[in-house]
């Protein structure tokens, strides 16, 4: 037993002191912060003036911030739609038996693990190029002049560019979580209602969709997760400064604290700590919304 | 032989019923190579012949200064080892911080086991600007950003403390569905405890330390936002950070050619990874993705 507590000790301490000073403490920090005006970021706690919720009532009441907040619900909720329609459809096919499953799965899913901004400037100065992108050589060839001469990345269509080229990489990752999900579900329900005659279509709306829910719940979380987190893609589509095209609250948050502040006005670290508790609420409310709308799939095979 | 006929014939059949999916699949997956490809094409053209649409003709054959030229004068070399460093280093000390902590978790009944183990699991969760404002301020406080070599080692103690709670539940489930048998035998043998988790536990737990190991690589490789931070001067940045303030001076030098090597040298080491164990990550997303 005193044998055990040694190893309980050597071999839990690192990892609990690194997620400690990495996690717990900098949360609850940010937490406090929050509710403090920090003229500096590196003054200690003892400069910082109690200022109550005002860092919150002047983010809401910054136009910048409320657009921020915007883009990010529009990426999430329209952003989200696209991706996990595409992500479950591809996880059908890729379960109805098709030839070359890995095949598909495998290049579906390698943009996930492209580093960012190698994929976005992929985008950028390929597919969206106004001189010799994709889409324009495309509709050029195509005869298509009017669409051929539009600049995706100009200020009316840089948040769709941008929305479509991000969905493009995630959908691999949701992919893999619905067909994780979907070849879990006993062949023989598909087999049984294909001799009564039910179609593909039907036995996706009675079997697969019922059956789905957990793999739902896991994605709709992650992919809150990391929406919060939307960041590179708006940097890389806005190199020069901020728009309100594509802004994100991270970015504003950035901006506001480490920020060559062509945007920024008032210098205070307490404002980018509310950003970051204000997403971490969003998080935690998507997460207990989805858990309290979608039961648990403990049904009885 | 009787029988494979009637079978061929049904798969074909089905074949054709599955046609639109087959068709979906192709043409996202023909897009994925385009985008790829066109981008390996220009990176061996020039840019003159990148801004007349000539790309894919190499008319003045293949130009593998490009990728000279972004190695040696646009410091994509100095990135590479940067990231190359940070990466591999980080990786190994997870393994060497998570493994144990995973396996007392994964083993040893007490009573703060349940909150340590959902508390990290709610870290997953955690936005990094939740606590990359304290950081930066602790790390600056304490002078950490002033010589390269401390921003390097703080570089490698972030890295390995914001994967600290993902790879510890990786490894948790991986030891949970080890046989506890082993253990049992070596005891009666007279092996401490802590003997057998390096000698025994350890070696059989390989095939999840690796799984683990390709995704901590792969996003440390790929991570942009605390370098960002930072990472501020170019000879301690990693690739991704690295890449963006090249790109972003392309305003300047022009050289598209270049910046499509430098996109092309950054993509490829997760790439060639991805070839050869692109089953083992599908494998590894799945088991992780479902408890996250």
């Amino acid at each position: 037993m005193k044998r055990n507590r040694t190893m309980f000790i050597v071999f839990l301490a690192p990892a609990l002191i690194l997620f400690c000073a990495v996690f717990v403490y900098p949360i609850f920090r940010t937490i406090i912060m929050s509710l403090f005006k920090v003229e500096n970021i590196t003054s200690g706690m003892s400069e910082w003036a109690f200022v109550g919720i005002e860092n919150y009532k002047s983010l809401v009441n910054t136009s910048l911030f409320r657009i921020s907040m915007w883009n990010l619900f529009r990426i999430w909720l329209i952003g989200g739609l696209v991706v996990m329609s595409l992500a479950l459809l591809f996880a059908v096919i890729l379960n109805s038996g098709i030839r070359f499953k890995r095949f598909y799965r495998a290049v579906i899913y390698m943009p996930n693990i492209i580093s960012a901004v190698a994929l976005a400037t992929m985008w950028i100065q390929f597919v969206y190029n106004p001189r010799f992108g994709l889409l324009t050589t495309t509709f050029k060839n195509l005869g298509l002049d009017s669409l051929a001469a539009i600049n995706w990345t100009d200020s009316d269509h840089k948040f769709w560019a941008l929305l479509f080229a991000y969905c493009f990489g995630m959908v691999g990752y949701h992919m893999l979580i619905f067909s994780s999900g979907i070849e879990k579900i006993p062949q023989e329900l598909f087999e049984a209602s294909t001799i009564d005659g039910a179609s593909k279509p039907q036995q996706f709306r009675s079997i697969t969709w019922p059956l789905l829910s957990g793999v739902v719940k896991t994605n709709i979380t992650m992919w809150s997760i990391t929406s919060v987190a939307f960041f590179v893609w708006s940097q890389l589509f806005s190199m020069v400064t901020a728009e309100t095209q594509t802004i994100t609250p991270m970015v504003y948050m950035y901006l506001q604290v480490f920020g060559a502040g062509n945007v920024i006005s008032e210098r205070n670290a307490g404002l980018g700590a509310a950003v970051g508790v204000l997403l971490g609420l969003c998080v935690v409310i998507v997460f207990v919304v989805t858990n309290r709308l979608i039961k648990n799939d403990d049904l009885e095979f | 032989m009787q029988n494979s006929i009637p079978k061929k014939r049904i798969s074909w059949r089905k074949d054709v019923r599955l046609l639109p999916g087959y068709l979906i699949l192709t043409l996202w997956v023909l897009f994925t190579f385009v985008l790829i490809g066109w981008v390996l094409a220009a990176s061996f053209a020039t840019t003159r012949e990148i801004f007349k649409g000539q790309a894919l003709q190499f008319p003045s054959g293949l130009h593998f200064e490009n990728y000279v030229k972004a190695w040696t004068s646009q410091n994509v070399s100095v990135f590479f080892g940067n990231s190359l460093g940070y990466a591999s280093i980080s990786t190994a000390l997870l393994v060497l911080v998570c493994a144990p902590a995973a396996y007392v978790l994964s083993r040893f009944k007490f009573f703060l086991n349940r909150p340590i183990q959902s508390s990290f699991v709610a870290a997953m969760g955690v936005p990094m600007v939740m606590i990359i404002l304290p950081l930066f301020g602790i790390v600056t406080q304490m002078q950490l950003l002033k010589q390269d070599i401390t921003i390097r080692l703080l570089m490698i103690v972030l890295y390995v403390g914001i994967n600290v709670p993902y790879t510890t539940i990786f490894l948790l489930t991986f030891f949970s569905n080890l046989s506890s048998s082993y253990e049992e035998a070596a005891a009666i043998d007279g092996c401490s405890p802590i003997k057998t988790f390096w000698t025994i536990m350890l070696p059989l737990a390989q095939p999840g330390l690796i799984t683990v190991s390709i995704f901590n690589f792969i996003n440390i490789w790929n991570e942009y936002f605390m370098s960002l931070i930072f990472a501020s001067s170019d000879r301690v940045k990693p690739v991704a950070v690295g890449l963006y303030s090249m790109i972003d001076s392309m305003k300047y030098t022009g050289d598209w050619a270049g910046m499509f090597a430098a996109v092309i040298i950054v993509f490829l080491p997760t790439f060639i990874i991805y070839i050869f164990l692109s089953e083992k990550i599908i494998a590894g997303i799945t088991a992780g993705g479902i408890k996250g």
